[in-house]
């Protein structure tokens, strides 16, 4: 740590003035600099949350690594596996830095992740019960989460920029992989055809929910306001969701496949998609951990991390 | 450090190639300098060519605060340092009819440049 500085010694709100101008002027703020609480807070939530959720991510996909159609298959979708779980280590060193004031650590945050106060990205607490569903993951949902991320490329938060900046590119590998998957099975036989309307049946309402609610109305908070007051990311939840009906609606439609609500339609006029509203109940119930797979995946990290702390154990060891 | 006894903070630097300069790349938790390699290889090199790895232990690592970033920056009135400076020597050389010796002229005399 270095000295104190002229600096620490401001009153705060001059400190947050000089702050709000570094952000304003697209200066990168780093661990070690001061910043507003409220911001450390929405960081250190929202990056433990993604790192954590692409750990998650990775247990849906690995189920899929025996069981894929062909070596090659196998191959890539374990590399996949790979780069999630190392996306997870990045971004938990992020997180990391953000809480060392607090003096928290990972051990924290795989703690609160057990306990159910981190919450994962609801779409990893889906069943990816058929080799359409994984391909759809690769193809919709890395999608969604490509819309998502590319959104904070240019976060006022120099480590996570830098993080997205490396991750981002490895997810156009993954959003490639699952439309190779895809694209076998659209032109495939019919049951393989209805092997991909059946997934984007079941994932849809996921994939809406993927981008949050509209409005804090829904789950009581919303961090959308501080992000963007914040310049972590520039646009709201429905403008993202919006994005991603653009790029790949025309692409769903194009394969045959149909979307699982008819009134579904872009609206010319206000240049929206309209569309029917998931349960957000569901939603609700779901990032509480009562979605159809949340205890079960987490019981498997459980297991792994005390089963695998004899490794931590041996290697202490002072010889 | 809240619980640091096992694990460590490394700053991981790559070579993309024997002639590249060295690059930082990321962070990454390790136990020691043989892991945290395992570790750098793993996270950040698993697509990207890369000829040498190094980790530092970031309490090793003396950084910069806000106010010294500060005296980094520069006054706007530095033009003779640059070849910016002497751009009207181009025209000159043309009442010559000779050619300037820029930059990328100059550099070119050692041959090929390294790619």
């Amino acid at each position: 740590m270095a000295e104190t500085s002229s600096f620490d010694l401001l009153p705060d709100e001059q400190r947050l003035a000089r702050f709000m101008e570094r952000i304003e002027t697209g200066e990168k703020i780093e661990a070690d600099d001061w910043m507003p609480e409220d911001y450390r807070m929405t960081l250190i939530k929202l990056i433990s949350m993604h790192g954590i959720s692409e750990i998650m991510g990775a247990l849906p996909e690995k189920e899929w690594v025996p069981k894929a159609p062909s070596l090659k298959r196998k191959l890539a979708i374990m590399a996949k596996v790979q780069d999630e779980m190392g996306h997870g280590q990045l971004l938990l060193r992020v997180a990391e830095d953000l809480m060392e004031p607090l003096l928290k650590s990972r051990e924290h945050i795989i703690q609160d992740l057990l306990s159910g106060k981190l919450k994962f990205h609801n779409v990893f607490h889906m069943e990816a019960k058929t080799w359409g569903d994984a391909g759809l993951i690769g193809w919709l949902v890395d999608g969604a989460a490509i819309i998502t991320q590319t959104n904070m490329l240019n976060a006022s938060y120099g480590p996570y920029a830098r993080a997205l900046k490396r991750i981002c590119a490895e997810e156009v590998f993954h959003a490639q992989h699952g439309e190779a998957i895809i694209m076998a099975l659209a032109e495939g036989t019919g049951k393989q055809k209805a092997m991909i309307q059946d997934s984007i049946d079941r994932w849809w309402d996921a994939l809406l929910m993927f981008f949050g609610p509209g409005d804090a109305s829904t789950t009581g908070t919303s961090k959308q306001d501080i992000t963007m007051k914040y310049k972590i990311r520039t646009k709201t939840n429905e403008e993202l969701r919006q994005d991603f009906f653009s790029k790949y609606i025309p692409r769903v439609l194009s394969l045959g496949l149909k979307l699982p609500d008819e009134t579904m339609h872009f609206d010319k006029t206000e240049g929206l998609w309209k569309y029917r509203q998931p349960d957000w109940s569901q939603f609700k119930q779901i990032i509480k951990n009562n979605g159809p797979k949340s205890r079960e995946r987490l019981r498997l990290r459980e297991i792994s991390y005390t089963s695998n702390k004899w490794v931590l154990e041996a290697l202490s060891v002072r010889v | 450090m809240p619980d640091k006894g096992f694990y460590q903070e490394f700053e991981v630097f790559s070579k993309r190639s024997d002639a590249s300069p060295l690059q930082h790349q990321f962070s990454l938790l390790a136990p020691n300098h043989e892991l945290a390699l395992v570790m750098a290889q793993e996270n950040f090199m698993r697509r990207e060519p890369v000829s040498d790895i190094w980790v530092v232990k970031r309490e090793d690592i003396r950084k910069m605060d806000l106010e010294e970033k500060q005296s980094l920056k520069r006054l706007d009135n530095k033009d003779y340092r640059n070849t910016k400076g002497y751009g009207y020597l181009k025209k000159k050389w043309r009442v010559y009819e000779q050619e300037i010796l820029d930059e990328r002229e100059i550099l070119s005399w050692g041959g090929e440049p390294e790619k």
